[in-house]
Parts: structure tokens; C-alpha cells; sequence
């Protein structure tokens, strides 16, 4: 559906030029949901800009639907190419009604149609995708008297009226309150899954993009750092840098000793002399140290004056450590340990009581620890 | 598919991607090339003419003599050059001390009748210059002035006997005092507009400091208004350079030479005309206000940066004036009776008298409409009528066009231009009226611009006044564009529309109401043009503020005053209109 090799896109700033985009690789399958996560300024939203056609691209090619839209010496103008965009700001044309903004990409000469159309078919599929994102009752309201949530459904009908082979997601979300993002979230996956349109979808909200993509990029600094579904990004990241735009994350030092044995587990040793087993994805050997990550709500607690049953300790990593600042947020309790390896932090129930200074075992098991 | 035609291409890469670039920046381009016409080729026309032997339809032979003739009589260039920065220094220290005075007043203080002062204050703008000086003119003549009379009487019931004065509006005093009060207006607006953006907790926070209120505005207020206060100084500073009005009609009489007219004496009045050493005072005038220009570019860069604007719609505190209220009041009153009220109404009183009659009218005189009647039944006035509505249409549409076209590069573009562009466009802010005249007198009398037959038509007024609202227009525009999201345009883009069909359905109209708000003052200005049109005139393109002065100096008092009457009329509603046409354009952009 979209393949997009070596882009590079550079601006002149102050300092020079600068790459925004540094060369980056990745296709996209037909109907696949397909999402650039990063913080700002990683180059996510660029490289949107330069599929829409928005930005011109400095060296690489891009292809939609097996058309080169752009390349070193081809460059298609955004509004011949089978895209359609929803801005972070809506850009809902404050001139027209919502009706007329709807159909508005009906009228343009743009994006290959062939025949013009009638009004009142203009009319009926402008209606058809309002209907689609629950507005067709405002269709005659003058744009800027909508709020938020509406506008943002007024720029998804905007997109769908041309059912558009390629749909881009420019941070839709970012600008809706709490509640309402996490609804809009399902609404957008839902009709992009049911209409089977291609979409790339940009934010630096790990938790949009873990619960809508296909597929994520984590993109940082113009780069691709690891490219994978939901759980794998979450799971077992590449690296801290990754773990990190995904999520809240442990991250300890230590270096693998011995050989790695059953499929991609090996022991870690930290610096205090501490052995733990971890999983490792890309296999690092022997010597050379690696970063071992392990999400908070994957950690376990045991105070050390309650009698349990002894943990196995193949499966089950302990690590000796004291209470440090607790959190109590309502939905969970976030805890800080201090270890003989550095501060750990882990998310438990609300329920769980502990006292600052206590002397605890935390316990991490091994298929959720990752060294890389 | 598309890939085997590009490589087609290939052979002619090279030229094929200037023409990409090209077509991708086409606004650029365009605007670049309608600012070098009007911009760079009249001003490169005043340089060659100032190096060449003087000669009208035939470009002369290269020399210096312009050059060595200017500075042959340096007393006159001198004497010129020191009126002209003298007026435009104590006229506007005068004007800033009353524009600040009221300002304050209208914004700060508990004065009776705020809303009715900000009107009067703002009424200057609806009377032409050459009416408010030509009243003034027979206002304080030092003989026969309708307000010496009585001023003599009441000197000699003190005993004091003169025979003329005591007050004389044909000296360098007249035209100084002509010309603050018409800069009061202007400063007064932008006072008014920073006292607006002024963020009052700033100095709440002085005050709850433990400062008084008079250290708040010493320490606070006046240092972070001092910016605006300097920018709006150096805006009418450079007006008052410009201003050639009252230089003509007041200064010329009392031989009180200002440049403009310097210039206009020497390219319109003396026989020969002289046209390379017109060339050359004109390109002396255009650097002095080049300079100006920068600094005041300097100025409103740190201004800009300098202005904290708060939004929100907080009012401070009134300061209660006790007594003093109807002291201000009345101040604010004098000063509409000056500017608006006393030339009104002299012009509606001479307006009525018969022709050739004594302006105090003696017994036996009756009051006539003929003046009225002779306009609207002249067709020579008709005429002017005519031509006056052409040339408004025309100037204040052409105007907005290429505002738009050069707003839009100048904040959209990408190309590396911009900057030029933008000073391009601003630099027409530092050309004399007389001087934009003169330069067109050479572009379209010489070749190739003679085969155009521009000169001697509207057209060539046309041409002229846009050149001189350039400037303000783009400013406006700029300002317009950039609060125009971005995005608002690309989602065009990806709606499948090309940069023209996002211009012309998505930006142009809203941009509307600035569009239409500078559409009118355009008109407005160019309606009451003077010198342009008086320097470019001929028997084919008389319009009617030129013509007021020509009928008046001919003797036909009436008639002039009877145009100038109708003009007023017109005038004034149109000028509240667009007032109002300019804040809802702000507002709605805000929102």
C-alpha cells in the first residue's frame, strides 16, 4: 500500500542543515493500521507531511499504491495524491458550514476524479459521512460553533467522504480532554477497521498507539528505533530508548554472563554481583554490558517478615531492596525501592500496604525482565 | 505508471526542475515581479534621470551636472532640508503630547463623555488635508484671517494697535502648527491600541509592591510603553516629512521652502522645469527617509518583542479626575473645534457666499446655492466626479490584489525571497508622494513607457497612488495571512485542491474582512489625494483634490469649498464604517 525507502528530509536552521528525517525504511500492508510514535521533534510528524505531500522530500521515494509520488526527481503536489489528512487542529474552515466543509474535497479538481458531480450526490455523500461520525443533525451549522470532539469528527468525515486509499493522522487526538480522546480512540479504529482504509497515524501517546495500532514505529531523532506490533514494542523493546517512549520502564545495568541457553534466555549480572535471568531478543554475548528493563506492574512485592513459600528461583528473579517514596494515586500504588543496583519502581494494587524504610524482596519474573 | 514519463524528462532535467521550482513557488515569482515593476523601475528611472542632461521624451547624455547644480546652492537645499526636519520634529512633539494626553484620558480616566471624545479625536481623518489647510489659510490670513479680525479688535479695546496678525499662517510657525494637530489622530490611534495590550497587572504588581501611583507609571507604565510610544513618534515623524499639504499651501506664500514642494517648484512651477535636478532633490529627500525608515523598522522589531498582550478583557482602575474632568473635556473640545469644527464650518460659510464676495459679508449680500447647483450641473465637475471614482476603484482594488499576492508570498512562501520581498514592499513607505510622481513623470514620458500612453491618464494615478499604499496594505495583509492557521490551507491540500483553488475558496475569503476593511481605506485615502494626483494632473485626469486648490487658487472660493463640503460629507460616514469594518475584522480573526 505504501512503501517509503530512505527518506530524508532536511531543513536549514541556524545551526546548518538538519536532518528531521534521517533516512528512515518502512512499507505499509493494505488496511493496515500503522502508527509513528515518538516524543516531539522526532521527525513523526514530517515524515507525515512528506507522504501527504506537504513537505518536499530532500532524497528517498515514496510510493502509494504503486504509484511514486515522490522521489529525487518526482514530486506529485498533495492534492494529486490518493491521500486525505486530518490536521491536529481539525482545520475545520471557519467559513463554511459543516456540511460544506464535508464535501468540500467533492468540488476540488484534485485526486483524480474524473466527472464532476451533482450537487445533490455531493449533498448525499457529504450526509453519508457525517452519518458515519453521528453529526449528520448539524450538518447546516456554521463551522465554528462546534466543539472540540465535534470538529474532530467533522474532519474525520471530511476524510472518509472520498474514501481515500491512504488516510494520515496528524496527533488528531491531542487537543480533545481526557475522556473524550479514549472514546475517539475506539471511534477512529473502528471505522478505518470497518471501511478497511489504509492509515498512519502520528502521536507521542504510548497509549493511543498501544491500543489502536497494527503495527508502531517508535521513531527518535529522525530515526526508526524498532518497528513491531503493540505487545512486541511494549514487551520486548530494542532498547531503553524504546522501552521508554512506550512506557514507564525500570532500567538496570548489567552484563550477560555464560551462554545464552533455551531460546533467548541468559543470566545478567549487575554490579553489585547480583545474577539475574532475563530474556534477550537480540542476543549479546559474553562480554559487553546491556540495559535490563522491566515494566513497574510487572514487579511483585514480598515483605521479608511474612512467611511464604520460597520462589523458584529459575523462573523468578528476587532482588533484596528497602521502601523508599510512596505514591498513593487511588487506581494504584506507585512505590521506589532502593536497590543495591539503582532505584526501582513498581506500580501495585492500592491495597498493598508498605511503610517508607521497610525492608522488602522484589520479585520480577524472568519472562518480563529484558536485556538488550 | 507515471515513473516512464519522468524519465522522459530526464534530457531536459536541468530546466525542468527551475520550472518546477518555478511552478511550485509561482506566487513568489509573481509577487517579485509585481514589486519590481512598481517598486524598482521607477526608482531606477529617478537615478538615471538624475544622471543624465535634462530632457523629456529622449534619455539625454550621462553627467554630473544635476549633481553639481544641487550643490550650487546649497543655502536653498539647506534651508530646505532644515524646515522640513524642523516641522516634522516640533510637529511631532507636539503632536505626541497632545495624542498622549488624550489618549490617557479616553482610556484611563473617569473624563465625562469618553466614547464622544475617542469620535472627536478621530474625526481629523474624514477632512481632507488640503480643506483643513485652505480653511486655516483663511482663518489666520494676516490680514483679512476671520479669526485675526476680531483678535485685533479685542487687542486694540487693550489698547494695542497693529494692522495685521497677530497671527500669520504663512510662515514656518503656520505650517508647524498645521501639521501637529494633523499627526494628533494617527499617534492617538496606536497610543490607544498599546494602551489596550497593555497588561494592567503589571502594574497592579507595582502597586501591591508598595509603589504609588505615580512611580507605577514612571517605573512601569511609560518603560514598557516606551517602545510603542517611539514607534508611533517615528510613523508620524515620517508622515510629517511627507506631508505636503500645508508645505504648499502655507509655506510656499511665506517662502518657507519645504522639500516636497523644493521638488514640486522645481519639476512643476519654474520655467523651464527642471527635471534631472528635481531627480536629484528627490533622491536626497528618498535616503533621509530611507534612514528614517530603518530606524523605525529597528523600533517596531523590538517593540513587538517588548509588548506583553495580556487579552484578557481586564480594565483597570479609573484614575478619578475630580475637577479637572471638564478641564480635559474642554481641551478635547478645542481641540475638535481646531481640527474639525472652525474649518467646517468656515468652509460651509464660504461655500454659500456669492462669487467674488468679501468673505465677512457686508449688507446687502444674499447667501446662494449657485456653487451646490454649478457642481451638479457642470459637466467638467461631473467629470472630475468621475475620474475621482475611477481612480479609487481602481487604486484600492489593484492595491488589495497585490497586497494579497505579496502578503501571501511573503508569510506562505517558501522560496528564499521572502526577505526581500518584505523589505520590497515596506521600502514604498519611505517615498515622498511628490517623488513617486516625479519618478512616474519619467517612466512613462520616456521610451519605452511614452508607448504605453499612461502619462496624462487616470491610469498613471492610479499607478502612483498604489505604489503608496503598498506598504500599508501588505502590513495589513501580513497580519491577516499569519493569523490564517496554516493548516486550515494544507487541509485544502490534502482535500485534493491546487494552491490557487485554496487561495481563491479557502484563504481569500477569510481573509474578507481585512480585504474589505483595506479596500476602503485605500479608497478613502486615495479619494482625498493630493499630490500625486496635483504633480501627474493634466487637462484628461483631474480629480477632485487637486482640483479644490486649482478652482481656489483661480479665485473661485466657493466652488472649491462647496467640493470640499460635498467631500466631507462623503467622507465622514465612510470613515466610522471602516473603523468599525477594521475592529470586527480583528475580532473575528481573534476568535
Amino acid at each position: 500500500m505504501l512503501r517509503v525507502e530512505n527518506l530524508r528530509k532536511s531543513f536549514t536552521s541556524e545551526g546548518g542543515l538538519v536532518d528531521a528525517v534521517d533516512d528512515i525504511t518502512f512499507s505499509i500492508a493494505s488496511g493496515e493500521f500503522f502508527t509513528l510514535l515518538g516524543p516531539s521533534g522526532c521527525g513523526k510528524s514530517t515524515t507525515l507531511r512528506c507522504v501527504a505531500g506537504l513537505e518536499r522530500i530532500t532524497s528517498g521515494m515514496i510510493e502509494i499504491d504503486g504509484e511514486v509520488v515522490a522521489s529525487n526527481s518526482r514530486n506529485l503536489e498533495a492534492n494529486r495524491r490518493p491521500i486525505s489528512m486530518v490536521f491536529q487542529s481539525y482545520a475545520i474552515w471557519p467559513h463554511m458550514t459543516v456540511l460544506g466543509n464535508v464535501v468540500f474535497p467533492l468540488s476540488t479538481r484534485g485526486s483524480g476524479k474524473k466527472r464532476r458531480m451533482s450537487r445533490k450526490e455531493r449533498r448525499d455523500r457529504g450526509m453519508e459521512a457525517l452519518k458515519m461520525v453521528q453529526l449528520d443533525h448539524l450538518a447546516d451549522r456554521d463551522a465554528p460553533f462546534l466543539s472540540g470532539g465535534q470538529q474532530q469528527r467533522v474532519a474525520l468525515a471530511r476524510c472518509l467522504v472520498v474514501q481515500p486509499k491512504l488516510l494520515l493522522l496528524d496527533e488528531p487526538l491531542s487537543n480533545l480532554d481526557a475522556k473524550l480522546r479514549e472514546e475517539m480512540r475506539f471511534e477512529i479504529k473502528d471505522l478505518t477497521a470497518r471501511l478497511g482504509i489504509s492509515t498512519i497515524y502520528v502521536t507521542h501517546d504510548q497509549a493511543e498507539a498501544l491500543s489502536m495500532s497494527d503495527q508502531i514505529a517508535v521513531m527518535s531523532g529522525g530515526k526508526i528505533l524498532q518497528q513491531g506490533t503493540s505487545r512486541e514494542i511494549y514487551l520486548e523493546p530494542s532498547s531503553a530508548a524504546v522501552a521508554r517512549i512506550a512506557g514507564n520502564v525500570n532500567v538496570l545495568e548489567g552484563a550477560i554472563v555464560g551462554s545464552i541457553e533455551t531460546p533467548h534466555e541468559a543470566n545478567v549480572r549487575m554490579p553489585s554481583g547480583k545474577m539475574l535471568r532475563c530474556r534477550t531478543v537480540e542476543a549479546k554475548r559474553g562480554e559487553g554490558n546491556v540495559e535490563i528493563m522491566f515494566r513497574p506492574e510487572l514487579v511483585d512485592v514480598r515483605l521479608d517478615d511474612k512467611a511464604e513459600p520460597p520462589v523458584d528461583s529459575a523462573s523468578v528473579n528476587s532482588l533484596p531492596a528497602r521502601v523508599g517514596r510512596i505514591d498513593f494515586t487511588g487506581d494504584h500504588l506507585k512505590a521506589h525501592f532502593e536497590t543495591a543496583d539503582g532505584e526501582v519502581i513498581a506500580k501495585l494494587a492500592p491495597n498493598v500496604v508498605l511503610t517508607n524504610g521497610d525492608e522488602v524482596t522484589l520479585l520480577i519474573k524472568a519472562e518480563n525482565c529484558v536485556a538488550q | 505508471m507515471a515513473d516512464s514519463v519522468l524519465h522522459d524528462r530526464r534530457p531536459f532535467g536541468r530546466i525542468s526542475q527551475y520550472l518546477n521550482a518555478a511552478r511550485g513557488n509561482w506566487a513568489v515569482v509573481a509577487a517579485v515581479a509585481v514589486m519590481v515593476v512598481f517598486v524598482v523601475v521607477p526608482l531606477t528611472y529617478l537615478m538615471i534621470t538624475s544622471l543624465t542632461v535634462s530632457s523629456i521624451g529622449t534619455l539625454g547624455d550621462w553627467t554630473l551636472e544635476n549633481y553639481e547644480n544641487a550643490f550650487a546652492s546649497p543655502d536653498l537645499v539647506y534651508q530646505a532640508f532644515r524646515n522640513t526636519i524642523g516641522v516634522a520634529t516640533i510637529g511631532t512633539a507636539i503632536s505626541l503630547m497632545l495624542a498622549g494626553l488624550f489618549a490617557w484620558l479616553v482610556e484611563r480616566t473617569d473624563m465625562p463623555f469618553r466614547n464622544l471624545a475617542f469620535i472627536v479625536i478621530l474625526l481629523p481623518i474624514a477632512l481632507p488635508s488640503i480643506l483643513f489647510v485652505l480653511s486655516w489659510t483663511v482663518l489666520l490670513a494676516p490680514r483679512s484671517g476671520l479669526l485675526n479680525l476680531p483678535l485685533r479688535d479685542m487687542l486694540e479695546f487693550l489698547g494695542i494697535q497693529l494692522t495685521d496678525g497677530p497671527f500669520d499662517i504663512y510662515t514656518l510657525g503656520g505650517v508647524i502648527f498645521l501639521d501637529s494637530l494633523r499627526g494628533v489622530t494617527t499617534i492617538f490611534l496606536m497610543l490607544v491600541a498599546a494602551f489596550r495590550l497593555f497588561d494592567a497587572t503589571l502594574e497592579d504588581a507595582a502597586k501591591v509592591s508598595g509603589a504609588g501611583t505615580f512611580h507605577t507609571i514612571r517605573s512601569v507604565t511609560i518603560p514598557l510603553l516606551a517602545p510603542a510610544l517611539l514607534a508611533a513618534c517615528m510613523y508620524s515623524f515620517i508622515s510629517s516629512m511627507d506631508q505636503f499639504e500645508a508645505a504648499l499651501v502655507a509655506g510656499l506664500p511665506g517662502q518657507v521652502l519645504l522639500l516636497p514642494t523644493l521638488i514640486f517648484f522645481t519639476v512643476r512651477m519654474q520655467s523651464p522645469a527642471d527635471y534631472g535636478l528635481g531627480a536629484v532633490y528627490s533622491i536626497m529627500f528618498m535616503a533621509l527617509m530611507i534612514v528614517l525608515l530603518v530606524l523605525y523598522r529597528r523600533i517596531i522589531n523590538k517593540s513587538e518583542r517588548f509588548v506583553t498582550v495580556s487579552g484578557k478583557a481586564y480594565r483597570p482602575q479609573m484614575i478619578v479626575l475630580g475637577r479637572w474632568r471638564y478641564l480635559a473635556l474642554a481641551v478635547v473640545g478645542l481641540f475638535g473645534i481646531a481640527t474639525v469644527g472652525l474649518p467646517a464650518l468656515t468652509l460651509g460659510w464660504i461655500s454659500v457666499l456669492p462669487p467674488n464676495s468679501a468673505l465677512v459679508l457686508g449688507t446687502g449680500t444674499q447667501l446662494t446655492f449657485e456653487a451646490y447647483i454649478d457642481i451638479f450641473t457642470n459637466p467638467r465637475s461631473l467629470k472630475i466626479v468621475w475620474n475621482t471614482l475611477v481612480m479609487l476603484t481602481m487604486t484600492a482594488t489593484i492595491t488589495m490584489g497585490i497586497a494579497f499576492l505579496v502578503s501571501w508570498a511573503i508569510v506562505r512562501g517558501r522560496a528564499r525571497g521572502r526577505g526581500l520581498l518584505d523589505g520590497m514592499s515596506f521600502l514604498p513607505y519611505a517615498f515622498p508622494g511628490v517623488t513617486v510622481a516625479i519618478a512616474l513623470i519619467f517612466v512613462f514620458l520616456n521610451p519605452p513607457g511614452n508607448y504605453l500612453r499612461v502619462y496624462g491618464s487616470v491610469s498613471i494615478l492610479v499607478i502612483g497612488l498604489t505604489i503608496t499604499y503598498i506598504a500599508f496594505s501588505t502590513r495589513l495583509m501580513n497580519g491577516a495571512i499569519a493569523q490564517i492557521g496554516r493548516e486550515l490551507e494544507e487541509a485544502g491540500r490534502t482535500s485534493g485542491a491546487t494552491q490557487l483553488e485554496v487561495m481563491r475558496r479557502i484563504t481569500l475569503p477569510l481573509l474578507m474582512p481585512a480585504f474589505i476593511a483595506g479596500w476602503i481605506w485605500v479608497a478613502s485615502h486615495a479619494m482625498r489625494s493630493f499630490s500625486i494626483p496635483l504633480v501627474l494632473s493634466s487637462n484628461k485626469n483631474q480629480v477632485i483634490a487637486p482640483e479644490i486648490w486649482r478652482v481656489w487658487q483661480v479665485g473661485h472660493l466657493s466652488t472649491a469649498a462647496a467640493y470640499g463640503v460635498l467631500l466631507m460629507i462623503f467622507l465622514i460616514p465612510i470613515t466610522f464604517w471602516m473603523r468599525r469594518l477594521m475592529t470586527r475584522a480583528n475580532r473575528w480573526m481573534d476568535g
